[in-house]
């Protein structure tokens, strides 16, 4: 521990002077022969190498003169050190950022980037979770969703056909008694975290929630009291009656436990991730991509359409305080160009922001899931404070638990959205 | 009194607080009485003073200033409201979240289980004392437990206690259907509280052998000769005679229990289930960095240090109470 905190000071000391160095080169040097600096927590990782040279040679055809200097920072720090150098007004002149709320409370720090990637809007996906009051803020590099995961083999000892996985939430349940039978789990849930129950909302939110209260929702404005958002947390208390869910699954871990039973066949469904971890490419550890599929999410209230839940992932945005917006903003669309982001997908097996990628290859899996990029819709729970998200996180265990109804849940959840 | 010694001439000034001036001989100290009357009065007056202000800023300015600050810190708002103050607000909040007050009470269960906590130890190193056979072996596997970091242990028993784990099976070969250690909300507290015991008992089991050795092992022989049994010689020799080392293990226990369970808890439960091991620790944590809350979490840092400003006082007052009756 004591180890970790010096190597860890040694490092932030040294990236600071690296970043106050930087800073002061590019402010020295004029825009065509300068340097750009650039933040993430990806770099350093050997799967990230690919991916980097062909966004530096991207970027070299448009600006042979601009050195590029990628500093990774470690991830459990990074909107640490981010805030301070936007505290003091210098360090990098580009930085990757997640999707969502942490890219949005720092919009200040950064430039609207709508003029200079105009071209890319069509080719690339999830731009939403990097724009705020209608201005977009970065260039996506990854998507994250939750798609539902099934494992085929187990379908086909349990009778069922592994190509036409149930379409309603009935026969769901129907199948999962099959499979029951057969020695398998229904899901493999890891809730410890309270994780489980986001996915949930999320993988099940459009075949529960009619279109216009889907919307409403990620609008803010969300009826609790909905029969409908009430049936999310019925079905949810539902796997856990009727033993749907892996044992004991408030005491483990989503990451990486419960996607370790999925994996090793113990479980037939999971719910799990596109991009980082739990993901197609994770499994095909232990599930040839043959016996890998991917489902829409069974139907719960009729007339609804299933959609995959999916926001932007990570993303390249340009500070304020870079001398040439230009040139740093295309070294940010360079980062999200088309070859760059296919050596991202194969080698770290991230849904790549750009659909045009030919994903074939991968196994039927992905090619499903970015088949259904298109009419995909952002998540659910994404649209949550974090506080209640926590809130929900301990309800779910309860709902498991059986020491709480439906409707106090939703009671509680209302109060805590509506203060939040 | 390290100021008292080094300097004699500067004694005079402190004898009248400091009980060990009565042994000091008294030649030294007429020596020194007509000097300090002649002059240098108002330096040698100083000088204590002096010497121990660098301590004393040290005190002042990296412990209770910053302790001030945060207090000061725990009226203010979060958020948008950051800055503003804001009175009790973020107490009135604390005493109204369900979640803080299982921290609370959950604390009031570490106090109840503090005897069981310093028995295990106590019993376990009068056996060793005793001379209990394979002591040795005992003495040192015993420790062993104490050098290892609360993440390893709790990784440990997080495969030891999962539902699928070990556990369980040797259970289910009795027939006992299994039990879900980390994820029943009735139980789980006690599970982590079980695995810090374990973890940390080698410290206090040391602290006792150490009293044990002070023990008059004529008093032992005394109570053979009359033909006492063990129970009568735990109860009636060495407990009393022992009556300050288990105050001393009480307040490390205790002390131990309150600030050092976050590591475990992390590991264990992150809280949970249903929020149920949540400590005061825990929810600081949680509240500053996770939820973006720094003025809230302070406000729960000082009741935090309330109580354990109370327990504190409340053990040494017991100490002193037993001093006396030596």
């Amino acid at each position: 521990m004591r180890q970790r905190a010096i190597w860890s000071a040694v490092l932030v000391v040294g990236l600071a002077l690296a970043g106050c160095g930087s800073a002061s080169d590019s402010g020295k040097s004029t825009s065509s022969d300068g340097k750009l600096v650039v933040w993430d927590w990806k770099s350093g990782e050997p799967f990230a190498k690919s991916y980097l040279d062909k966004a530096k040679a991207d970027f070299k055809k448009k600006h042979p003169d601009v050195e590029v200097e990628f500093v990774a920072q470690p991830f459990d720090q990074y909107y640490t050190l981010l805030g301070a150098a936007i505290q003091s007004g210098k360090g990098p002149d580009v930085m990757l950022f997640n999707g969502g709320g942490q890219i949005r409370d720092r919009v200040d720090a950064l430039v609207p980037l709508d003029d200079y990637v105009a071209e890319d809007k069509q080719r690339l996906a999830g731009w939403e979770a990097f724009a705020k009051d209608g201005k977009t803020y970065a260039a996506p590099v990854t998507l994250q969703g939750y798609p539902i995961y099934y494992n085929k083999a187990i379908y086909q000892k349990a009778n069922l056909d592994p190509a036409s996985p149930a379409t309603t939430w009935d026969k769901f349940v129907a199948d999962c008694a099959a499979i029951a039978k057969a020695g398998s789990k229904c899901f493999a849930l890891g809730n410890k975290e309270g994780v489980g129950i986001q996915f949930w909302l999320s993988s099940m939110g459009s075949t529960t929630l009619t279109a216009a209260e889907y919307d409403a929702w990620i609008a803010g404005k969300r009826d609790w009291n909905s029969a409908n958002v009430k049936r999310l947390f019925q079905t949810w208390k539902e796997t856990g009656d009727k033993k749907m869910n892996s044992d004991g699954a408030n005491s483990t871990a989503m990451f990486n436990d419960s996607f370790a039973l999925f994996q090793s066949g113990k479980a037939a469904h999971v719910m799990g991730l596109m991009s980082d971890v739990g993901h197609w490419q994770d499994f095909n550890e232990f599930l040839t991509p043959e016996k890998l599929g991917v489902m829409k999410a069974p139907i719960v209230t009729a007339g609804t359409t299933p959609t995959l839940p999916y926001d932007g992932g990570i993303g390249y945005a340009v500070a304020k305080w870079t001398k040439d917006p230009k040139v740093a903003a295309d070294l940010a669309r360079s980062l999200s160009s088309a070859d760059a982001l296919k050596a991202f997908y194969a080698d770290a097996g991230a849904i790549a922001a750009d659909t045009t990628i030919d994903v074939s290859q991968a196994g039927p899996a992905v090619a499903t899931i970015v088949g259904e990029l298109k009419t995909g819709k952002p998540a659910l729970h994404v649209a949550l404070s974090s506080k209640t998200l926590d809130l929900m996180g301990r309800l779910s265990q309860q709902l498991l638990s059986g020491s709480v109804t439906v409707d106090e849940v939703v009671k509680q959840l209302a109060a805590s959205d509506q203060a939040g | 009194m390290p100021i008292g010694n080094t300097q004699p001439s500067v004694r005079p000034a402190s004898a009248g607080r400091a009980g060990g001036a009565a042994v000091t001989p008294a030649a030294h100290r007429s020596g020194a009485r007509p000097r300090r009357t002649r002059g240098g009065l108002g330096a040698e007056r100083y000088a204590p003073y002096i010497l121990v202000l660098p301590a004393v800023l040290i005190i002042v300015l990296l412990r209770l200033y910053p302790l001030l600050l945060g207090v000061n810190f725990s009226f203010t708002g979060d958020g948008e409201q950051n800055g503003t103050a804001v009175g009790f607000g973020n107490y009135r909040e604390l005493f109204a979240d369900p979640l803080f007050q299982t921290a609370l009470s959950n604390v009031g269960l570490l106090v109840l289980l503090l005897p069981v906590a310093v028995a295990i130890p106590g019993l376990l190193a009068t056996f060793i004392y005793l001379r209990v056979p394979g002591h040795r072996f005992y003495r040192s596997v015993y420790f062993f437990p104490a050098v290892l970091s609360p993440v390893i242990v709790g990784a440990i028993f997080n495969l030891l206690l999962a539902f699928d784990g070990p556990l369980n099976a040797v259970l289910g070969s009795f027939g006992v259907g299994p039990v879900d250690w980390l994820g029943d909300p009735d139980i789980a507290m006690f599970m982590v509280v079980g695995v810090h015991i374990w973890a940390t008992f080698g410290m206090a089991l040391v602290v006792f052998l150490a009293g044990f050795a002070t023990l008059d092992a004529a008093l032992l022989d005394a109570a053979r000769v009359d033909g006492a049994t063990l129970r009568q010689v735990v109860w009636h020799v060495i407990i009393p005679a022992l009556s300050r080392t288990i105050q001393f293990v009480f307040v490390t226990t205790m002390i131990g229990m309150l600030t050092s369970m976050f590591g475990l808890l992390y590991i264990m439960t992150s809280g949970g289930p249903e929020g149920s091991t949540y400590l005061p620790e825990f929810y600081i944590w949680k509240q500053q960095g996770q939820m973006n809350r720094p003025a809230l979490a302070s406000a729960a840092s000082t009741i935090l240090f309330m109580i354990m400003l109370v327990v504190g006082l409340l053990q040494i007052k017991l100490l002193e109470r037993s001093g006396k009756e030596d």
